[in-house]
């Protein structure tokens, strides 16, 4: 089981207590009064203006407005409408769900109840990947007691909602963490993105109406309907609002998860928070949101961590992983795990995607065992040219920005191996 | 209708049609209009993978591919910009980092799409430095198909059809990313009634066809356009005619009769166009009982005079004629133009019966019992009847369908004729009671309709020249009509001049003679589906 965060706020203040896992624990510091709420005081659509006027952008990485995203459920359908909760934590350096399933399956939950009325869903389909077995027991057994309890299944508190959750468990695919890819997964298919449009909110899970979340959005959203849209709003910044989990690794006194607003300074998360790089050894690069999004060079860390003010340093908050590297950390060594994983990852349909992945590999690894040539540099930014932008989904996007943000800010530790032939960085990580 | 605008040209588009989709509805698509594809298929579901057919549409920043884009009126394509070409190119680098080079050895090579879209759209040199992928290069998928793992670019083309056409779904891309390959699951091999389909809509080598692969480079084939004579769907293909041989036959595309696909009974039926039981002498049986190889003259002439005495004798109406539901609308033509003139009432057509599916496959396993009956030959039982009767002295045959379970299960009945004329393409068990044995034209060595199924007449040229002396059915009864000297019938034979005096005493094929009906066939007069649409 992970340790508490060091730092909480609202998502994780009672994390901490041995009975907040269990709905008795959870109702006992108010849990599930928002859906109480929400189900009997507002209708559908009173929900997602709150939440729109909260400002809830998504938590998995892509950070589109959540009510935004909800109000795109087709109004007047006849079909079964589902939600899906995407709990494929697959991010290389995000960890944060997993204490959000761990400790919070009811804050879920909860969170969960209160976006199917506004959606109208019928049905939640939580997806959990396959590695996350503690979680995804501790969020079986929080379903099995809001069914008990009522909160589930016909007649939901008594207010004639109809609403069932099912868990299912992935099979070990990064892919199946996009949300199409996760619709195909779910419904027993290979874990392919699906062309859009359509898109889910049209044709989603087996077809019907979807709106699919990140665990982390769900479980804003009781906070929201109890307290309110400007209360969300005192967190975070004017165009970021609320808290999110920080998942610090990598070259720190601390690493661990850390709630904090949106736009704390990530020199604060790093140095302040998680304690600096041990040993008085120097920050070489971070890696502000997880392993796609392009890494920052030490000088650039005062940088708030939200999108409006990362987008400037052509990075991204994505899930909030934040891996911390010192000044012994070959650069190309980097690049080599990042291109091998998106290798091995890449589901194979577009060609871009398929074949760019496994070329941006070879040469980085070339270069890295030190019979790389000069020209490699440009190809390697050309090919990552190539895979911006142009396939089915946002992994070729993910795999082509971690390779150009390296060659960015890093691109003497790569000139350096072609020149000497040979890895000039012998304290680094090993591969 | 949407009205849309691809690279300066106006094009009229279907509502709901993709760009591409509309291209092809046009006759544009690579027609006039470059937009090249791969994993996209005129007939299969739309997968948007390969990335190829990226084309700019003004007013959405990224480029869109062509296949999955729908068209809107007074949208504007631009498919040969820069932006679009570099796109282009990016993608065509990327498919041959792991492409094999061994075009030199490989069937494929001539008609390639990577092959030809690297010389049109590609770039010229690969700055890739890394060893290619390292797959198997000889996997046996089933009956039919060989599979080469490396050359595959994994457009999922032949996944889909398996999925899509024959809902067999043999084919599956295991594991991902560049590791990717296409296998069968153990124990399901390739095999359905249209697994060699998959080797066509390859766009490049990785599937073959065990019976063409490696027989011949395709650049020294002539593609004819002919029907497969299979069955009484008759699909449309391309006759692959080298040296004066039919190498293969490859479907060709046809959205009233057969879209783009063909049966793999139905393409592997060019086998018999040079088969070793091919009919090649004329043969007579002599006074001895021994049949022996005579001239055409000579065959024609006993031919005659065996018919003219029992005319003499008891009158034409004991002869009796069994057409072939494999012969042309000219050739019967003639054969009922011939009894008429002879004065014979007792005539009918054999079809041979089989399997049929609800795809391609036909239940009639001839090209023209349709054509036949609408001729005038009714069921070949009338005639059955007559022979067993002792009603018939005679009987002129085209081909041995007689001899189908049902109607003759054997040929002995006609061995007590006093005499049995045979015109066929093949050996049977009729040889044996024949006293004339004429060898005729397969259908891919003379010009003829057929009428298929749905009553669709179809035209079929001659692909190859037979190495003997052989004539149409046609010919060869012209030739008796006029060694009987019948009214009519001077020897001289011309099929254009016959599908026209067809076209003039038949209603449903008025207009139709050979030149009217086309290469893709016209629907008989009077047909509930006219027109070109199925």
């Amino acid at each position: 089981m992970l340790e508490t965060p060091y730092v909480t706020s609202y998502l994780t203040e009672h994390f901490g207590e041995a009975d907040y896992p269990s709905i008795e624990g959870y109702e006992r510091v108010g849990g599930y009064q928002a859906a109480r709420k929400a189900l009997r005081e507002m209708s559908p659509e009173d929900v997602i203006e709150l939440v729109k006027t909260a400002g809830l952008q998504g938590r998995g990485g892509a950070g589109f407005s959540a009510g935004m995203k909800w109000s795109f459920m087709p109004k007047d359908d006849e079909r079964p409408k589902y939600l899906v909760c995407n709990a494929d934590e697959s991010e290389p350096g995000s960890y944060k769900d997993r204490i959000l399933l761990e400790r919070g399956a009811h804050q879920m939950l909860e969170g969960i109840l209160i976006a199917a009325w506004a959606t109208g869903a019928s049905v939640t389909f939580i997806y959990i990947r396959g590695e996350y077995a503690f979680p995804a027991d501790q969020v079986e057994r929080a379903v099995a007691e809001a069914y008990a309890k009522g909160y589930l299944g016909d007649n939901v508190m008594g207010t004639g909602f109809h609403h069932d959750v099912r868990v299912t468990r992935g099979a070990g695919a990064y892919i199946c963490g996009e949300e199409t890819g996760l619709l195909e997964s779910l419904e027993g298919k290979k874990g392919q993105p699906r062309k859009k449009p359509p898109f889910p909110a049209e044709y989603g899970a087996f077809g019907m109406p979807t709106t699919v979340n990140n665990v982390e959005t769900f479980s804003h959203v009781p906070h929201i309907v109890e307290k309110g849209a400007d209360w969300f709003r005192s967190f975070g910044t004017e165009k970021s609002p609320g808290t999110t989990i920080f998942g610090v690794s990598g070259h720190v006194v601390r690493p661990g998860l850390y709630e904090l607003p949106l736009g704390t300074p990530l020199s604060e998360i790093v140095f302040e928070h998680a304690g600096g790089v041990p040993g008085g050894r120097k920050v070489k690069g971070v890696i502000p949101g997880g392993m796609s999004m392009p890494i920052l060079p030490a000088g650039q860390l005062d940088v708030p961590m939200a999108n409006e003010f990362l987008r400037e340093q052509k990075t991204m908050l994505g899930t909030g992983g934040v891996m911390v590297m010192d000044e012994t950390t070959c650069m190309v060594r980097v690049a080599s795990v990042i291109s091998y994983f998106f290798r091995d990852e890449s589901c194979g349909q577009c060609t871009q995607c398929r074949e760019g992945t496994g070329w941006m590999n070879k040469i980085v690894d070339r270069i890295e065992r030190g019979a790389g040539e000069d020209e490699d540099l440009e190809v390697l930014l050309d090919v990552a040219g190539k895979m911006e932008a142009k396939t089915i989904c946002a992994f070729a996007d993910a795999a082509a920005w971690p390779i150009q943000g390296l060659l960015r800010h890093f691109r003497d530790d790569f000139v350096e191996h072609v020149r000497q032939q040979k890895c000039p960085f012998p304290e680094s990580f090993e591969l | 209708m949407p009205t849309i605008t691809i690279d300066g040209r106006e094009i009229e588009a279907a509502e709901g049609r993709t760009i591409l989709q509309a291209l092809d509805d046009a006759g544009l698509l690579m027609n006039g209009v470059d937009v090249p594809h791969y994993c996209w298929h005129p007939k299969l579901s739309i997968d948007g993978s390969c990335r190829l057919c990226q084309v700019e549409v003004e007013g959405i920043p990224k480029l869109q591919i062509a296949c999955d884009t729908p068209v809107r009126d007074g949208m504007v394509v631009h498919t040969q910009n820069e932006r679009v070409k570099e796109a282009r190119e990016g993608v065509m680098e990327l498919l041959l980092i792991n492409h094999p080079l061994d075009c030199p050895i490989c069937d494929q090579a001539g008609e390639c799409k990577l092959q030809d879209y690297s010389f049109d759209f590609g770039v010229k040199e690969s700055r890739s430095k890394e060893p290619r992928r390292a797959l198997k290069k000889n996997v046996d998928l089933g009956p039919t198909i060989v599979f080469d793992q490396e050359r595959c670019i994994l457009c999922r083309r032949c996944v889909r059809f398996c999925r899509e056409i024959p809902k067999t779904g043999e084919l599956s891309i295991f594991n991902r990313g560049d590791h990717s390959v296409i296998e069968t699951f153990p124990g399901t091999p390739l095999d359905n009634d249209y697994s060699m389909n998959v080797s066509d809509i390859c766009p490049v080598g990785a599937l073959t066809t065990k019976d063409f692969r490696f027989k011949i480079r395709v650049w020294f084939l002539e593609d004819v356009p002919g029907i497969c004579t299979g069955c009484s769907n008759g699909c449309n293909i391309h006759l692959g005619v080298a040296n004066n041989k039919v190498y293969r036959y490859l479907p060709r595309r046809n959205d009233a009769v057969n879209d783009t696909w063909i049966c793999d009974a139905g393409r592997m039926s060019y086998s018999e166009i040079a088969a070793p039981n091919r009919l090649r002498e004329c043969e007579v049986r002599n006074d001895s009982g021994q049949l022996e190889p005579v001239g055409l003259d000579r065959a024609i002439e006993v031919a005659a005079d065996r018919l003219r005495r029992l005319i003499e004798a008891k009158g034409a109406g004991v002869i009796a004629g069994l057409a072939s539901a494999h012969a042309s609308n000219e050739d019967l033509f003639t054969f009922k133009r011939f009894l008429a003139a002879l004065g014979s009432e007792t005539f009918g057509v054999a079809v041979v019966r089989g399997k049929a599916d609800d795809l391609l496959i036909k239940a009639e396993k001839a090209s023209n019992a349709t054509g036949a009956r609408e001729i005038g030959f009714g069921d070949a039982r009338t005639v059955v009847d007559r022979i067993t009767s002792g009603a018939v002295d005679a009987v002129i045959a085209l081909g041995h369908d007689v001899l189908q379970e049902g109607l003759l299960d054997n040929e002995e009945p006609l061995a007590n004729l006093d005499t049995v004329i045979l015109l066929d393409t093949q050996a049977s068990e009729m040889q044996r009671v024949a006293n004339v044995i004429v060898p005729v034209r397969h259908a891919a060595e003379k010009l003829g309709n057929f009428v298929n199924e749905a009553r669709r007449v179809q035209r079929a040229v001659p692909a190859v020249e037979s190495n003997w002396e052989a004539y149409s059915d046609g010919e060869v009864i012209a030739k008796l009509g006029a060694a009987l000297g019948l009214e009519g019938f001077d020897g001289s034979y011309d099929a254009r001049q016959v599908a026209r005096d067809l076209a003039a005493a038949i209603p449903a094929f008025a207009g139709i003679d050979l030149d009217s009906v086309g290469d893709e066939g016209r629907v008989l007069a009077g047909s509930a589906a006219s027109g070109t649409e199925r």
